[in-house]
């Protein structure tokens, strides 16, 4: 099954030809050029993966994370950054990233870093179902 | 950036700090795209040998978003290697307008991150005798109050005009912008060093969201 992929950044140009490269990669890939156009989409569509720039213009990365985890806390956000100070890193993982990447970025550690994502969004899911199963069962008189 | 006035040599190695980490981040960015575009000519070219086939358009299409990369990248270079010498240069005579547009062009990614248009206006050539690092240094501390003041959506336009003996420059934002605030945050913070070194004075114009920033013609001394 492909994983199904959101990839936020405000460079249309690395928009495009990271969405290709994706795609030969059998990624289904969604792009949005700021972070509203993203958080607008993830208001309406599900996820296996978030790939988010860092800097971009009046929503930063950290915001549009926090909002981001503020609809789904279970998203798994990689953070994509030209910019990475420890500090910044930190603090995205404070937030809820999953990870952090290095712009220019190698494609095959960003595929791993995705399929990963995919799995352990997997397993949230089957938790979530098990939970659910269990609260169904335990307030039925069989 | 600091609000406690130091001398022009702290400012300005706060300054060349920032300046110079907003241009990398710009040329990481270049890279980044020189990176895919380069990645996806690989991928095609695998495609390829799987049968998959390749117009020559279609390289010429990445041949070109490579070439602006790099022309995107090497003007940036550019930009920072003048940005580097002006840091030791010496008091010169200079264009003012040159200078506005280079601090503008300093300015200009930052700015977009804070959601904010910068302009220049054109008008008549002024000279002034200046260290064109210590009034670029004291452009910016301005405009960085303007971009809070001003908020997201507005635009900022510099404009640089002769005013009898002296020079003028005028950084103009919407009406309701508090620029006497700035005005003030500026003079009694990290811009007071660099307006003394530069014998400038900052007001305010009366019709409002009209910051000014007056400057001698020559130094003495």
């Amino acid at each position: 099954m492909s994983e199904k992929v959101l990839l936020i950044d405000d460079e249309k140009d690395f928009l495009e030809v990271m969405s290709e490269r994706m795609q030969n990669r059998d990624i289904d890939v969604t792009t949005a050029s700021s972070a509203r156009e993203a958080l607008a989409l993830v208001e309406k569509e599900s996820y296996d993966a978030i790939i988010l720039d860092l800097q971009m213009p009046e929503m930063d990365g950290l915001q549009a994370l926090e909002r981001l985890k503020a609809i789904n806390p279970e998203l798994q956000v990689i953070l994509l950054t030209g910019h990475a100070t420890v500090e910044k890193g930190v603090q995205a993982m404070k937030l809820g990233a999953t990870d952090v990447l290095e712009k220019p970025a190698d494609i095959q550690t960003l595929t791993e870093k995705i399929h990963k994502a995919h799995a352990r969004k997997i397993i949230l899911v089957e938790k979530e179902n098990e939970e659910k199963i269990r609260a169904i069962l335990g307030s039925k008189a069989w | 950036m600091s609000t406690v006035a130091g001398t022009p040599s702290e400012q300005g190695i706060e300054f060349f700090g920032r300046m110079t980490a907003s241009i990398s981040h710009e040329i990481k960015n270049a890279l980044a795209i020189v990176n895919e575009n380069a990645g996806l000519l690989g991928d095609l070219a695998l495609l390829m040998d799987k049968g998959r086939p390749l117009s020559p358009e279609r390289l010429t299409t990445l041949a070109g978003n490579i070439r602006r990369q790099v022309q995107r990248a090497d003007d940036i270079i550019r930009r920072l290697n003048r940005f580097a010498h002006s840091a030791h240069e010496p008091a010169a005579s200079v264009d003012l307008g040159e200078v506005l547009a280079f601090t503008l062009a300093l300015a200009e990614r930052l700015a977009t991150m804070k959601g904010i248009t910068l302009s220049l206006a054109a008008g008549e050539p002024v000279t002034v005798e200046v260290r064109p690092f210590v009034l670029e240094n004291l452009l910016w501390l301005c405009l960085e109050q303007l971009f809070a003041a001003a908020g997201s959506g507005a635009t900022i336009t510099l404009a640089a005009e002769a005013e009898g003996g002296s020079a003028l420059v005028r950084l103009s934002c919407s009406a309701g912008t508090e620029v006497a605030a700035v005005a003030t945050g500026v003079e009694e913070g990290a811009g007071r060093p660099l307006l003394a070194e530069l014998r400038a004075r900052l007001g305010v114009a009366p019709a409002g969201g009209e910051l000014l920033l007056h400057l001698p013609v020559r130094r003495i001394g």
